[in-house]
């Protein structure tokens, strides 16, 4: 995955900004057009082959941001500013919610094993004796590898002493846990509707940003500007995503134009406590283990990957479903805004009532800027009473969600919980044999996202800095977490 | 010789800042060299007001190394910098 600190989000921060700072402005139809221009000025020395490249990308970021699928609706003779017009009207339908472009697509090679110049044609040739298909053959004193025998097993990488092997990727293919991501005839991306699960890995990987969210920003500020009221509900991983604690974050998005704000982890308690009556009910009439069913993107991979484990999911409503359910018992007239760092949770949304908008942790920031809110420069807001969902908060990683569903549980020294740290290609491939064979556990608790929804799509710092940065600026207490874990594995 | 003063480092964790990746410059125990570190005063500190400036050359993160403003700073920006001030 790509490193979450590069050119190309800062390039995407400054877009969404400047966009939202004009939306609010009142001026975003008349100004959208040169903004473009103004984003990449002409003295910018390009990162990609010339400034007008990059200021057609920024065009499709800017339609990205407005929620149009770039794929079918681009049209190069008609003017950003009508696009804002048509948005302004009516709001895009959600699905797909991935999208790719294919001019800033590199139309990368496919991917292969490379034997570079650190070859030192050494006696012991360890890559000649690992290789399985015999493609490795010595000229010039060096190895080289046969691209058309080769099958892309990586055993040559791993045993040469120099490190002289390279693998060169395609990152969106590899990225990609159910193979939806592929190139076309001309070699450029495209997306396989029917198997993508909207994980967003390959749009974290791609390093030209190639594909992109159809941002549901747009829903969002219209509410906003109209004032009406909105109650943003704030995921567990929210905390460490801003520098502030939970309450300035909280009075902050009051300073925003929510009208309230619920956390979240108050609905996780619900899911937790119905989990673990579920599992309670499970165990004794011994039906076998049962997964966790808050992960938006395992839903979607379930639901069109592995159908054999619908009946093992449970029943309980993800923490946003049943936190909507409390915003709309607050207040029936209320508009929900889920705020996470998920693009999947965007197609559960959709499929719920209760939800009327998302938006994405790089989003809200983005919104942030444009209303000039420093959550540093916050007061304190009450939370309320939290006692009773504090510890639920660390749904937002790995671990943490069975943890709460075992603290909630009678005899949790019985259980044995499996959590699944992290969706990749090969673990889809573990998971496909759970038909035939039985993961030894009770409780598996699924994450798409490696760490938990602190590393998801839409974060706006790495999990290293929000780890630091959640529970009160103290060290957070993921380690704490997965101990139980293991201690309940022994 | 007289004990040398430590320098005063300040970064910006103003939300424009931080956004456009001031927050990595906070893992600054691990990034920055011991005897640097150890030289240094650093605290997260509200917007500075480079981000305001519509003149500015630069853009964010900005960070406020002995009472003079840089911007565009990146980790290897900072280790490089803060050496300088420290060692000066």
């Amino acid at each position: 995955m790509l490193e979450l600190n590069n050119q190309y989000t800062v390039m995407k921060r400054q877009v969404h900004a400047e966009v939202l700072k004009a939306f609010f402005a009142g001026t975003l139809e008349q100004e959208v057009d040169a903004l473009p221009i103004k984003i990449i000025p002409k003295a910018r020395i390009a990162n990609r082959c010339c400034i007008y490249k990059e200021r057609a990308m920024v065009r499709y970021r800017i339609m990205a941001l407005m929620g149009i699928n770039i794929e079918t609706e681009d049209d190069e003779l008609k003017s950003l500013s009508s696009y804002v017009r048509e948005v302004m009207e009516k709001d895009k339908h959600v699905a797909p919610i991935l999208t790719t472009i294919s001019t800033a697509c590199s139309s990368c090679p496919p991917d292969r094993y490379l034997i570079s110049e650190a070859c030192r044609g050494c006696f012991a040739r360890p890559c000649l004796a690992n290789c399985p298909k015999d493609c490795i053959t010595f000229s010039n004193g060096q190895a080289h590898i046969d691209d058309a025998r080769c099958i892309r097993c990586g055993k040559c990488k791993e045993v040469c002493p120099f490190h002289a092997v390279v693998h060169i990727p395609v990152p969106c293919e590899e990225a990609c846990p159910v193979n939806a991501v592929k190139k076309n005839e001309e070699g450029y991306v495209e997306i396989d509707y029917q198997k993508c699960i909207s994980c967003g890995r390959c749009a974290m990987s791609c390093p030209f940003g190639a594909i992109v969210e159809r941002s549901g920003v747009m829903p969002v500020v219209k509410m906003l500007k109209a004032q009406e009221h909105v109650t943003a509900l704030i995921a567990p991983a929210i905390e460490g995503q801003f520098p502030g604690t939970l309450a300035q974050i909280k009075q902050a998005l009051l300073a925003t134009g929510f009208s309230s704000v619920i956390e979240v982890s108050q609905g996780a308690e619900t899911t937790s406590l119905h989990e673990a009556h579920e599992l309670s009910e499970r165990k004794s009439e011994g039906k076998g283990y049962m997964t966790t069913s808050c992960c938006p993107a395992y839903m979607e991979l379930v639901d069109k990957h592995l159908p054999f484990l619908g009946e093992r999911r449970s029943s309980a409503l993800s923490p946003m479903g049943y936190a909507a359910l409390e915003a709309k018992k607050a207040n029936p007239q209320t508009k929900t805004v889920f705020i996470g760092p998920c693009l999947a949770k965007r197609v559960e949304a959709a499929k719920l009532k209760t939800i009327d908008g998302v938006l994405t942790f790089s989003e809200l920031a983005s919104l942030f800027i444009a209303k000039g809110v420093d959550v540093r420069e916050m007061e304190k807001a009450d939370l309320g009473k939290t006692e009773s969902f504090e510890d639920c908060r660390e749904f937002a990683l790995s671990g943490g969600v069975a943890s709460c569903v075992l603290s909630r549980y009678a005899k949790a020294d019985e259980v044995s919980v499996l959590p699944i740290n992290g969706i990749d290609k090969k673990m889809f491939r573990t998971m496909k044999i759970w038909d035939k064979r039985q993961p030894e556990a009770d409780l598996i608790e699924v994450m798409c996202c490696e760490g938990g929804c602190i590393n998801g799509p839409g974060v706006v710092v790495k999990p290293s800095v929000a780890l630091k940065l959640r529970g009160g600026n103290k060290a957070a207490a993921p380690v704490k977490a997965m101990r139980s874990i293991v201690g309940a594995r022994e | 010789m007289g004990k040398k003063e430590r320098v005063s480092v300040k970064i910006c964790v103003g939300t424009a800042c931080f956004v456009q990746g001031g927050a990595d410059l906070l893992l600054y125990n691990e990034f920055l060299d011991p005897v640097v570190l150890g030289g240094c005063d650093i605290e997260g500190v509200s917007c500075l007001g480079g981000c305001k400036d519509p003149n500015a050359k630069d853009r964010p993160p900005y960070v406020q190394i002995g009472g003079v403003i840089h911007g565009d700073m990146t980790q290897e920006k900072l280790c490089k910098l803060l050496a300088e001030a420290v060692h000066a």
